[in-house]
């Protein structure tokens, strides 16, 4: 290999499994993120209506 | 494009009628400016993150990434690292987000006022809505020539195309606000990085890494690997971009929007760290694309920056895979746009127009004049859009314009929170200086009898001298007029 390309090669790398992996995981997580903001909203918005 | 079919039709259309009914789904929620604004504080760590690097990428970043990538080789992509760099110290340490997300302000300058005084805070927002706005008035004319080229549409066709996507990503702005950006942002996260990285992944098996690194090396030696030696790179290039990512991070309306939409402070720290190496990402993969695109098609494309949507349109990809990238970076471009429009609107209700609310308005009211400013910035991007001819690097464009507000915006925060000696008149001084280099830069550049001696003296010297006049500036005028010693509360 090219010396000098080992290292953006091992970057490039990182950035694919990184960028695979976090899609994964936010893909889940994120999605449950939003479903309790908006539970959590939607409480609040029938709080104010009762004050 | 020659292999564009009914598939790739069909995929972009899903895709625009998900995002369309995704941001329109959550108008029911909006009741308060806060809402708005801010989405009522009730974002959590992954929805952060996916909203902060959709938000971060849009077709501009991977054009200028992309661009780096084809005139500089895998050098190019040093600005990423700065970013994470300083993304993860901030994360890591909560240095300014922290004081600034507990003061409990939904704007930047909302903060200042806090320590420097209401007339800190009205030029503070005027700084940052030219700076900001300046920045992104590229952004549609670039987002509009990918997808021309890429779609093989006519180039008559770029103004409607343009304004097709500012329409779209208008509409579910100005009704749901932020709630909609957040939700919009989590589909077009997850749709543009399926689409970037099965693209990477299918170009890396096209074009082995060898044939890569040595076109890197044919084209531009031991400098197309190690930005210290790049000629068109070197020291200066990385001391300004690691002034403007670290200023960026700590200030960018767009970043800080996610800080200020958290749940606290702590979450806000996570989400910065969490994202941080996404910044690596954002260089590194569109960099890897337009290495590709001059390897298939070689040195001297012009404007270089369509070197890559180029390389994009003439590779014979399998079936489905140029919709879904069309989609891809539909979405990116999507989620940027919706979220600068928002947050660089934000700073114009709450700080430009907060003279003008001596009474307290209605949230009726205030939300109907947040849907009306959106949609003025709007007219504003397709406005500026159409007549700007982009003469630099996109990037050099994108980090000279964010320096109008980045030197000041960050001396002036990091002097809130950690010095308490700082005052208006320092304030008022870092504004001026930190504003006025890069603008003139940018007005010498653009005149043909100045342009030379703006050349000469490069972006990157003008952006340094910005941060260090704003920081001078600061100091002196601080200490011209002793201040109170103020701290900033919750």
């Amino acid at each position: 290999m090219i010396d000098g390309s080992i290292f953006w090669w091992y970057v490039t790398t990182a950035c694919l499994v990184w960028f695979s992996t976090v899609t994964i995981y936010v893909a889940i997580r994120g999605g449950l993120d939003i479903k309790h903001m908006l539970r959590r909203l939607k409480a609040l918005e029938h709080q104010n209506r009762d004050k | 494009m020659s292999n564009f079919t009914w598939i790739d039709v069909s995929i972009i259309a899903i895709y625009f009628a998900l995002a369309m009914f995704a941001g329109l789904s959550v108008r029911k929620y909006i009741g308060k400016v806060e809402d708005f604004l801010v989405a009522g504080r009730e974002m959590d760590v992954y929805l952060g993150v996916a909203s902060l690097a959709a938000t971060e990428f849009g077709i501009v970043t991977c054009m200028s990434s992309a661009e780096l990538g084809y005139k500089y080789g895998f050098a190019g992509a040093v600005a990423g690292v700065c970013g994470f760099l300083a993304m993860l110290f901030i994360g890591l340490t909560g240095f300014c987000v922290r004081p600034l997300r507990e003061s409990g302000v939904m704007t930047i300058p909302e903060l200042f006022e806090k320590r420097f005084g209401s007339k800190i805070r009205w030029w503070s927002g005027v700084v940052i809505v030219l700076g900001g706005l300046l920045n992104m008035g590229v952004f549609l004319r670039t987002g509009g020539e990918f997808l021309v080229i890429v779609c093989d549409i006519d180039k008559q066709y770029l103004e409607i195309t343009m304004t097709v996507m500012l329409v779209a990503v208008g509409i579910y702005t100005v009704v749901g606000g932020m709630l909609s950006v957040l939700v919009t942002d989590y589909l077009q996260f997850l749709v543009m990085s399926v689409g970037m990285l099965l693209v990477s992944v299918l170009t890396l098996v096209n074009i082995p890494w060898e044939t890569l690194a040595s076109t890197v090396a044919a084209n531009y030696g031991t400098g197309g690997f190690n930005p210290f030696v790049n000629p068109n790179i070197g020291w200066t290039y990385i001391i300004f971009q690691m002034l403007v990512n670290a200023a960026a991070m700590l200030t960018w309306q767009t970043t800080i929007a996610r800080l200020l939409s958290a749940k606290d402070a702590k979450t806000g720290q996570k989400v910065y760290t969490r994202t941080s190496f996404f910044f690596v990402c954002q260089f590194v993969i569109p960099g890897l694309w337009g290495i590709a695109a001059l390897t298939t098609l070689g040195p001297g494309v012009e404007p270089a920056s369509h070197a890559m949507p180029t390389f994009l349109a003439q590779t014979a990809w399998p079936l489905g895979v140029t919709g879904l990238l069309v989609a891809a970076m539909l979405a990116a471009d999507m989620s940027t746009d919706s979220s600068y429009m928002l947050t660089w609107g934000s700073v114009i209700y709450n700080d430009l127009m907060a003279p003008f609310r001596k009474t307290k308005w209605s949230e009726k009211r205030g939300l109907a004049w947040n849907r009306m400013i959106i949609a003025l910035i709007g007219l504003f991007l397709l406005v500026y859009g159409l007549w700007y001819p982009l003469q630099q690097e996109i990037w050099t464009y994108l980090t000279v314009t964010g320096t109008i507000y980045l030197a000041s915006m960050s001396t002036l925060l990091v002097a809130a929170c950690y010095w308490p000696r700082a005052n208006s008149w320092g304030a008022a001084g870092a504004i001026t200086l930190g504003a006025l280099i890069p603008f003139a830069y940018l007005v010498f550049e653009a005149i043909p009898a100045t342009r030379e001696a703006a050349l000469s003296i490069g972006a990157e010297r003008a952006g340094i001298a910005a941060f260090v006049g704003a920081g001078l500036a600061m100091v002196l005028g601080s200490y011209l007029k002793p201040g109170p010693n103020v701290r900033i509360s919750s």
